[in-house]
């Protein structure tokens, strides 16, 4: 109960009219960032750190959590409604999104969950960082290099529901995905690795170029071929909030994928190097697991909730090893780490000792934010659906200049324009034979992760194999994971076994 | 089409003039101020080490009036590991821009591009040292080892150690710290890390033997009783929450550091006047209240200035030693 | 069905291979694979992945085969073509006159709607790049060599 009085004595600093402001203006801008590709929460933090200095240090933290975790809101918008991710968590979304609004003409009711699931998501998230914070932070240090491989493998499964109807197309691009995210620095030795001698392959190809190119730039070019279809009868919901409103079966539906997710991200936004990237994807896998009434990626409310709820309970999750250790789960949290050495805070094991004004104020922020962000984005949901009444033929060129404009601002050069242009190409043959590409970038994010704790884990053993069994964490995880490669092996041979024992 | 090629003939021949103008403007006055934006490259990421640096001394120099009330713009270059930021600056032809680019420079910076590219510290305009980081030797609460001769005690028994850090002057403070203790690599094993803070995560899961890092990083967690430093790769014991940690010299070895220095460069075209000017610029910022105490002392660095011809001959024998003891020297 | 033709059915899984191919050589001899006291070494996981995507593009390859090829309209590929002209008309006059040029002759020339229509297409989405990238977020755009050269 000590955690919930001093949650209180937070909002009673946040609920100023100045920070109540500076909370709303951090949930818009941060709405538009997330919303535009290419523009991130890392750049957005950044580039709004400098205007914080003239605040005191609690409002502008308070300015930039609630940018940052409004980001996670911004980046479905335009996956549901363009099917380009505004940010990489929001990949995901766009599978079961973007069908669901156009395919399923509901695209008021596409961001309708996507909204909703973000918030609960969120508030799991946020009340178990303020019941178990530091005990939260502890939990993800028990996880080292060979409880994160085993853990990591096990997430790698989950790629096998990804794969879709053909699984060695699927397969294929996969390890296509793995090869593309080892090219670069290799931080193990500090050296260059498949760089092939060029500069710009020296730091790998970067993350969200590649997506806006592959999911993106490739959808401007298939739709080239349908753009001349009608769009506004195909509208038959009214552009109103009420005409996207879900239904008590919706509901139904999206509650449970959102608090299974919710859940499972903030354990995964606790982790030590994954983020909310790594959260949206394993939810969304996760989903595959269950059952949903609608096939995922046909446009399903559990998809959408699924990977929605995970993100922003992952970047809810992020702030308790932040806060209780300064330790920056993902780029954004070490930019606010930056920030609030800045602001002469040191962060640190002894932050929420020595400054709990300000870590509770936080922490209170993030549920005004919550609540202010669900507010806003349900608010403009009837403009933002006006975007599929434009015909696709005005969209093409514009969709296009976002692409370009996007993956140039990711790193400021003309290279990310290119890896852009060249994955949207390859992405729209690929999608032409039938390839599906989420798998691909699944293994994208979750490879080099997977590599570099498996090799840390290797070097610290000298070699042997036995790391993984000596400690119960990964000992156990590795049971888990040979359950879940065997269980179909098992079933299969039941199977073979029943059908033969029946036909003799 | 036609009509853009008469268009871009006027714009080549209306350009001509302009650009011989800004050349001679260079080349005519003895003294140079900044009379437009001006542009700095940081090569690392928002929020790291050379981030803070940078808007440290940028937030002084705007505050104190320094550059003629020019804006000054920072421009984020992370592509190629920071490799294609540095190729830009060091490739920036003679003229006005040349005179209005600065970029963020560290040993940390200079070791992956001497490894790695062939682009070399000749190619930068050297303006500016500032300080110097120096590295400390950490165990954490759970570790076996509670000081370093115990450390040095299990190498010599053939017990295995692994050792967590970051990236560049790390690796190269473990690299001469094991030739001074003579074990060998496989023994002493060295972990990288991203960033500082992974390594710190990991040495507070207790999953590693011990920790390298710098002053500023753990500082933090050595106030919270998290990890206590137990060896300083220096010439001498660091103050404050950190002088319990010994010298290699105390333990009978020769002290061995592999000093982080940061400093600011320019292109190797800036011209003399405009590197005169940024010297002294930076010579004053260094003497500054808002730097001494706001950042020198916070960060735990030791400073330490050097004007554009010191700084010169130090930063190109260092990259002359660094690059013999890699073996890359012709 | 009748004969078999090389279609990008065919072709996908041979670039596999052969991006495979290149990994696993490069990764094994310039690399490195294991090293017995550290382990995996750089060129491990590389390997290892490029062994298994070789296999499946085998798989792939002869599977590839009973499908029917696809067509690629020509049409498709105009936005990629458009793309290819702004990066090259970057070089020159800058990406922003670039893509305000492109928006402008597609929606103008190719799509054939009006000057009002093409106007406010053209307002709105050089408001947002302008509006947000430009001064809120301060992008640098990169402005071509004409603009270097008066700059310089």
């Amino acid at each position: 109960m000590e955690n919930l009085t001093m949650l209180l004595g937070g909002f009673s600093v946040v609920l100023t009219m100045q920070n109540i402001l500076v909370t709303l203006l951090g949930a818009v801008l941060g709405l538009i960032v997330g919303a535009m590709p290419g523009i991130g929460s890392l750049a957005g933090v950044a580039l709004l750190l400098p205007l914080t200095y003239k605040f005191n240090p609690t409002t502008a933290i308070i300015m930039l959590g609630s940018l940052y975790y409004a980001n996670m809101y911004g980046g479905a918008f335009s996956a549901i409604l363009l099917n380009i991710p505004g940010d990489s968590p929001a990949v995901m979304t766009a599978l079961d999104g973007y069908p669901m609004a156009t395919k399923r003409n509901r695209p008021g009711q596409a961001l309708f969950t996507s909204n909703m699931s973000s918030f609960i998501g969120g508030l799991i998230g946020m009340f178990i960082l303020t019941f178990t914070g530091p005990a939260l932070a502890n939990l993800g240090l028990k996880f080292g290099p060979a409880e994160m491989t085993a853990l990591l493998l096990v997430a790698m499964t989950s790629i096998g529901w990804l794969v879709g109807e053909n699984p060695i197309k699927g397969v294929l691009l996969t390890l296509v995905g793995i090869l593309i995210a080892s090219m670069g620095m290799d931080t193990l030795t500090g050296s260059p690795r498949f760089d092939f001698g060029n500069m710009y392959l020296l730091g790998g190809i970067p993350f969200t170029p590649f997506v806006i190119g592959t999911v993106g730039f490739s959808q401007v070019l298939k739709l080239m071929g349908e753009r001349n279809k009608k769009v506004e009868a195909n509208l038959s919901q009214k552009l109103t909030i009420r005409g996207s409103m879900l239904t008590l079966h919706d509901i139904k539906r999206l509650l449970p994928p959102a608090i299974r997710s919710g859940f499972l991200g903030t354990f995964v936004g606790v982790l030590p190097g994954a983020g909310a990237t790594t959260g949206s994807f394993m939810g969304y896998a996760m989903q595959k697991a269950f059952k949903s009434e609608e096939e995922l990626g046909s446009g399903a409310i559990e998809g959408i909730a699924a990977c929605e709820a995970a993100n922003n309970a992952a970047a809810a999750g992020s702030f308790a090893p932040l806060l209780a250790l300064g330790i920056p789960g993902s780029g954004t949290g070490a930019v606010l780490l930056g920030g609030l050495m800045m602001w002469g805070l040191n962060p640190g094991p002894l932050l929420f000792t020595n400054q709990p004004e300000f870590c509770w104020g936080l922490i209170a922020s993030l549920f005004l934010a919550n609540l202010l962000t669900l507010v806003i984005a349900l608010g403009i949901i009837p403009f933002l659906i006006k975007i599929l009444t434009v015909p696709i033929k005005i969209l093409i060129p514009c969709i296009t200049v976002i692409c370009i404009v996007g993956s140039y601002s990711t790193s400021n050069s003309m290279y990310g324009v290119l890896v852009m242009f060249f994955s949207g190409l390859f992405g729209y043959i690929l999608d032409k034979n039938g390839y599906s590409t989420a798998p691909m970038l699944l293994a994208f994010v979750l490879a080099p992760l997977l590599e570099s704790n498996m090799r840390k884990s290797f070097i610290s053993s000298h070699g042997s194999l036995d790391i993984f069994f000596r400690k119960p964490i990964s000992a156990f995880l590795i049971l888990v994971l040979f359950a879940i490669i065997l269980t179909p092996v098992i079933k299969f041979v039941i199977r073979k076994v029943r059908s033969s024992t029946k036909s003799v | 089409m036609k009509k853009f090629a008469i268009v871009l003939a006027f714009a080549v021949l209306l350009a001509f003039p302009v650009f011989a103008a800004a050349q001679a403007e260079v080349a005519g006055p003895a003294s140079f101020v900044p009379t437009k934006n001006i542009e700095w490259y940081v090569t690392s990421s928002p929020g790291g080490g050379s981030d803070i640096f940078t808007r440290n001394l940028m937030d002084i120099m705007v505050s104190d009036k320094l550059v003629n009330d020019q804006n000054i713009v920072i421009q984020y270059k992370t592509d190629g590991a920071g490799e294609v930021g540095r190729l830009l600056v060091s490739n920036i032809k003679a003229g006005s821009q040349a005179d209005h680019t600065l970029l963020t420079f560290n040993s940390g910076d200079l070791m992956p591009m001497a490894k790695n590219t062939n682009n070399r510290f000749e190619n930068f305009q050297p303006i500016a040292h500032l300080a110097v980081d120096k590295h400390l030797i950490f165990v954490g609460e759970g570790s076996a080892y509670k000081n370093f001769e115990e450390v040095i005690a299990a190498l010599k028994a053939g017990k295995n150690i692994t050792l967590a850090g970051s990236k560049g002057d790390d690796i190269a403070c473990h690299a001469a710290l094991i030739k001074e203790l003579g074990v060998s690599e496989d023994q002493f094993a060295y972990i990288a890390h991203d960033a500082s803070s992974g390594a710190i995560t990991a040495i507070l899961g207790n999953h590693y033997d011990l920790l390298i890092c710098k002053p500023a990083a753990a500082s933090q967690y050595v106030e919270a009783g998290k990890i206590k430093p137990i060896l300083a790769l220096s010439t001498s014991r660091f103050p404050g929450n950190l002088s319990s940690a010994p010298t290699l010299k105390e333990l009978g070895y020769k002290n061995v550091e592999v000093p982080n220095w940061r400093s600011v460069v320019g292109p190797k075209s800036m011209s003399a006047e405009a590197v005169a000017y940024w010297s002294d610029v930076f010579k004053q910022v260094s003497t500054t209240d808002a730097w001494t105490k706001g950042y020198i002392e916070k960060q735990k660095l030791v400073p330490e200035f050097m004007d554009h011809n010191v700084f010169k001959a130090y930063g190109t024998q260092f990259q002359a030693e660094y690059l013999a003891s890699i073996g890359k020297d012709k | 069905m009748e004969k078999r033709k090389i279609t990008s059915k065919v072709l996908i899984p041979v670039c596999s291979a052969l991006i495979a191919v290149v990994f696993i050589t490069m990764g094994y001899f310039k690399y490195g694979f294991w090293h017995s006291a550290k382990g995996p070494l750089p060129g491990f996981f590389p390997v290892i992945i490029g062994t298994i995507l070789l296999l499946v593009s085998v798989l792939s390859f002869i599977s590839s085969f009973k499908e029917e090829g696809t067509s690629y309209p020509w049409e498709n590929w105009y936005p990629a073509l458009g793309a290819v002209a702004v990066m090259l008309a970057t070089l020159v006059i800058g990406m922003l006159p670039s893509l305000a040029i492109f928006v402008v002759v597609w929606l103008k020339w190719y799509e054939k709607y009006s000057w009002k229509t093409t106007l406010i297409v053209f307002a709105i989405i050089m408001g947002i790049v302008l509006g947000a990238f430009v001064f809120w977020l301060g992008v640098p755009f990169p402005k071509g060599f004409i603009y270097e050269m008066i700059a310089y």
